[in-house]
């Protein structure tokens, strides 16, 4: 097992947006979590890039508690988060922004990474001396792939992906992630298109008010009927 | 009125103090870019580095380059034990608690110099070659000249390394979101301290240019130009390293101009034009010369 | 060590010259005990601290309740001071201190002012300057804003340096009469703390609050930004104004430089380490303050280890800030 949550409660405050959730994620595999507006998907991925820490419980990654690791600590063992909204530094160029995703390689490293990175992603060589804040909404969804992807993870986090982008360009995102993991590299999705999530996924999570209230394999819970009306319409 | 010789004299003295403040506003612009705070302790080191060099040199006689080079590395520590002791835990607090503890920083340094070395001011000798004169068109010291070589060297290995570097550009990256660089994994702290390191250890040298310069240095020197190199930073638009070097060599200009141009009573404003000036500035052209558009 | 008036706390009466008419009179017995009992050496202490009470108090209005973290308020103190000497100042003495006389308009030149009307004079001439000065400088925000007040604290006195004629320039002025005593300082200090506390209670005092927390928020509920900011600002200035003429005229000599940075250091760190959110804070910041200067200025003296008050001073601060920022009579920090 990859990464295994244990009965985490996550806090705003002292109001709880998590509870008493547990989820195991296997190598290789895109895991989905899904659920409405505020239901605590992303909460739960933000626990596991280290910016948020779970009051209760814990979190094994490679059996290894990293529950209270922060989040630039995560990320040398493995672990990348491509934020919600992409989060680029939009004042720096495409290329620095890949730098500070390989933050922890030397330059001969991230030099070599480069290279790879600009061939799973040729758009963004183009793009390489560009201002990041210039670039369109897919570029820039790349491009903060890319900055993840750079530092070599085995774990990819995906917070919303498909969030502000037109649908052309979403069958493109998700064409990509596709790609990524072809590459080996383990996926927790958050998403609120729930239709994108199933096409993709190999397990689902459905979250409900900060609760797990259903999970399983997308081919099943297709069949749900609870599931079609509440998610599928 | 005034020879033309005369002028290019003034506007060289200028150059020399423009190229002092303009490596302390260097130093100011990247702590500010990144934390928003005008670190008042910034001048202190002005102090740390003039008094430091001044015992390396006079009292245990060591060589010049040496002496230079313990008086960057000592500015380098406090700069970092500063940050370490003062502000880390103070950061994302409310805004005004980081300014007030630099305030806080500052006074105790002075004091502590003040304390343990003297109330009074010390005479600050060159090493002879320093003190050479050079008569020409206009007449300067080989000092002058070392102050604007050593600004320009400064300046451009600086530019490279804000430009170039990892932590240069984690630098930039963290001014702009400190989040985001945690979350693609970048050791905030270890950069602020950095940027910490490298602007005390650059006032620090001034602090020897200072002394060299004007031949005396005290326990409160450095609370002045500290203050004028935030000035430096406003005037040249803040979140701008360039605007705050051209802000520091306007301000140089500015001061040596109301003392060689205007007549004799006026040199006692020399530092209030610099806030009168600044004021106008905030009022006419908040961003600043070159400045970018603030979020506060 | 000195009791101010603690009872009158507000909220506790519904009255509002009743608690200060108390407060007022217990403040006074105490201080009639006080000078009965205590040598003139503790009598000047704390005469000192009354006039600091009122400086820091003053300043909290804008650093403290308003979130205007402001440096100039010496300058405005160093105004009240000079105004109020040059009218105060002897008739028989100005001509060999190379000082004005003055002009008809203001009594002529066999005229001097008696020191009430001086010292108020003084305290409106500083708050009409912080209306000028405040309407440009108080669009600027935090940072800005400091830099901007200490520039004109600098410029403050630096004209106070320049201007010779009026002030005799960095020698200063000497032989100011002795009007300020025990009495008429905290009378001054019972004013001070009334006002801020009426000020508070009111309408403008809750924007000054609102406008605190957020700038942004206060506007959106129609508080107009800039005119309570002059108001805390203004009001501040007038209490520093008077601050200033009452130490003139305590220490009767006085030059332009005391007025400058390690005056503003003293006293802006005199409610941060009182506590700048109590209406009492800054008092007890001063109180503590002065009293630690005078207990250890002899030690200082003594071992010829100058700048050891300023040290600790400054320890104190740096410790506050990091272990309890809401000064000694604040709360627990919120976290924000």
């Amino acid at each position: 097992m990859l990464l295994k949550i244990e009965k985490i409660e996550i806090c705003y405050g002292i109001i709880p947006a998590v509870r008493n959730l547990s989820l195991e994620v296997e190598e290789g595999q895109i895991v989905a979590l899904v659920g409405a507006n505020g239901a605590g998907k992303s909460t739960t991925l933000k626990a596991l890039a280290g910016v948020l820490h779970p009051r209760v419980g814990k979190i094994f990654y490679k059996d290894k508690d990293i529950t209270q690791l922060s989040a630039y600590r995560r990320v040398p063992l493995g672990i990348a988060l491509v934020p919600e909204g992409r989060q680029l530094f939009s004042t720096l160029s495409v290329k620095e922004n890949l730098r500070l995703g390989a933050y922890h390689s030397n330059d001969k490293e991230f030099k070599e990474r480069l290279k790879e990175i600009y061939s799973i992603f040729p758009i963004i060589k183009e793009r390489e001396n560009q201002i990041a804040g210039t670039l369109s909404g897919g570029e820039q969804q790349m491009l903060s792939f890319g900055r993840a992807i750079i530092s070599k993870p085995k774990l990819l986090l995906l917070d919303e992906p498909s969030l502000g982008l037109a649908p052309l360009i979403i069958k493109e995102v998700y064409k990509t992630i596709n790609t990524i993991k072809m590459t080996g590299i383990t996926i927790v999705l958050v998403e609120q298109n729930v239709k994108m999530a199933m096409h993709i996924a190999n397990y689902m999570y459905v979250l409900e008010a900060g609760e797990l209230t259903i999970q399983g394999e997308p081919l099943k819970l297709m069949k749900d009927e609870n599931i079609k009306k509440a998610y599928l319409g | 009125m005034y020879g033309a010789s005369y002028i290019y004299q003034q506007i060289f003295n200028g150059i020399v103090l423009g190229s002092i403040y303009a490596l302390l506003a260097l130093g100011m612009a990247l702590v500010y870019g990144i934390l928003g705070l005008i670190n008042f302790a910034h001048g202190a080191l002005i102090t740390i580095g003039a008094f430091c060099f001044y015992f390396l040199l006079f009292k245990f006689n060591l060589p010049f380059v040496l002496a230079i080079i313990l008086t960057i590395s000592l500015g380098g520590f406090v700069g970092f034990l500063s940050e370490a002791i003062g502000y880390r835990k103070l950061r994302g607090g409310p805004g005004l608690s980081l300014l007030i503890t630099s305030l806080g920083i500052y006074i105790f340094i002075e004091n502590a110099i003040k304390l343990l070395i003297s109330p009074q001011p010390y005479a600050f000798f060159n090493p002879p070659f320093l003190n050479r004169i050079i008569n020409s068109f206009i007449t300067f010291r080989v000092i002058d000249i070392f102050i604007i070589i050593t600004t320009i060297v400064i300046m451009i290995c600086f530019g490279l390394f804000v430009k170039r570097s990892k932590i240069g550009i984690a630098m930039r990256g963290i001014a702009e979101s400190v989040e985001t660089a945690g979350l693609v994994g970048i050791n905030v702290n270890q950069v602020i301290t950095w940027s910490f390191v490298v602007a005390s250890a650059i006032a620090a040298l001034t602090g020897f240019m200072w002394g060299a310069k004007y031949g005396q240095i005290s326990y409160n020197m450095g609370f002045m130009p500290g203050v004028i190199a935030f000035v430096a930073v406003v005037i040249g638009g803040i979140g701008s390293i360039p605007g705050a070097v051209l802000g520091g060599f306007l301000i140089g200009l500015i001061q040596i101009f109301t003392v060689g141009f205007l007549p004799l009573g006026w040199s006692v404003y020399r530092d209030a034009i610099v806030f009168t000036l600044l004021i106008i500035v905030l009022l006419i052209k908040p961003m600043g010369i070159l400045g970018r558009r603030e979020s506060m | 060590m000195i009791k101010v008036n603690y009872s009158n706390k507000p909220n506790t009466f519904s009255g509002i010259w009743i608690p200060f008419g108390v407060g007022l009179g217990f403040l006074f017995v105490v201080l009639g005990i006080f000078n009965l009992v205590l040598d003139n050496y503790i009598l000047h202490i704390i005469t000192v601290i009354g006039i600091y009470i009122i400086a820091a108090t003053s300043l909290n209005l804008t650093n403290g309740y308003t979130g205007l973290f402001s440096l100039g308020h010496t300058g405005f103190m160093l105004i009240g001071a000079y105004t109020s000497v040059l009218l105060t100042y002897k008739v028989s003495l100005r001509a060999a201190y190379n000082l004005p006389s003055l002009p008809t308009l203001l009594g002529g030149a066999n005229y001097q002012w008696p020191f009430l009307p001086a010292l108020l004079t003084g305290g409106v001439i500083a708050a009409i300057v912080a209306m000028i000065v405040g309407y440009p400088v108080l669009r600027l925000r935090g940072h800005y804003l400091a830099v901007a007040s200490l520039g004109f604290m600098i410029i403050v006195t630096t004209m106070a340096k320049g201007m010779k004629s009026f002030t005799r320039g960095a020698s200063g002025i000497q032989v100011i009469p002795h009007y300020s005593n025990l009495w008429n300082v905290y009378i001054w200090v019972a004013i001070t703390i009334f006002v801020l506390w009426r000020i508070l209670q009111s309408a403008p005092g809750r924007a000054m609050l609102a406008i605190r927390e957020s700038e942004v928020s206060a506007q959106s509920q129609g508080i107009n930004l800039m005119k309570y900011k002059l108001y805390a600002f203004v009001s501040g200035a007038f209490f520093a104004g008077i601050a200033g003429g009452l130490y003139a005229h305590f220490t009767r000599s006085i030059r332009p430089y005391e007025f400058s940075f390690s005056m503003t250091f003293f006293i802006v760190i005199m409610p941060i380490i009182g506590g700048s959110r109590n209406l009492f804070g800054p008092a007890l910041g001063a109180s503590l303050l002065i009293a630690m200067r005078y207990l250890l200025k002899p030690a200082e003296e003594a071992l010829g280890v100058y700048g050891l008050v300023e040290l600790i001073y400054a320890a104190l601060l740096v410790s506050v800030m990091l272990w309890r920022p809401g000064g000694i009579l604040g709360k627990e920090s919120r976290a924000k």
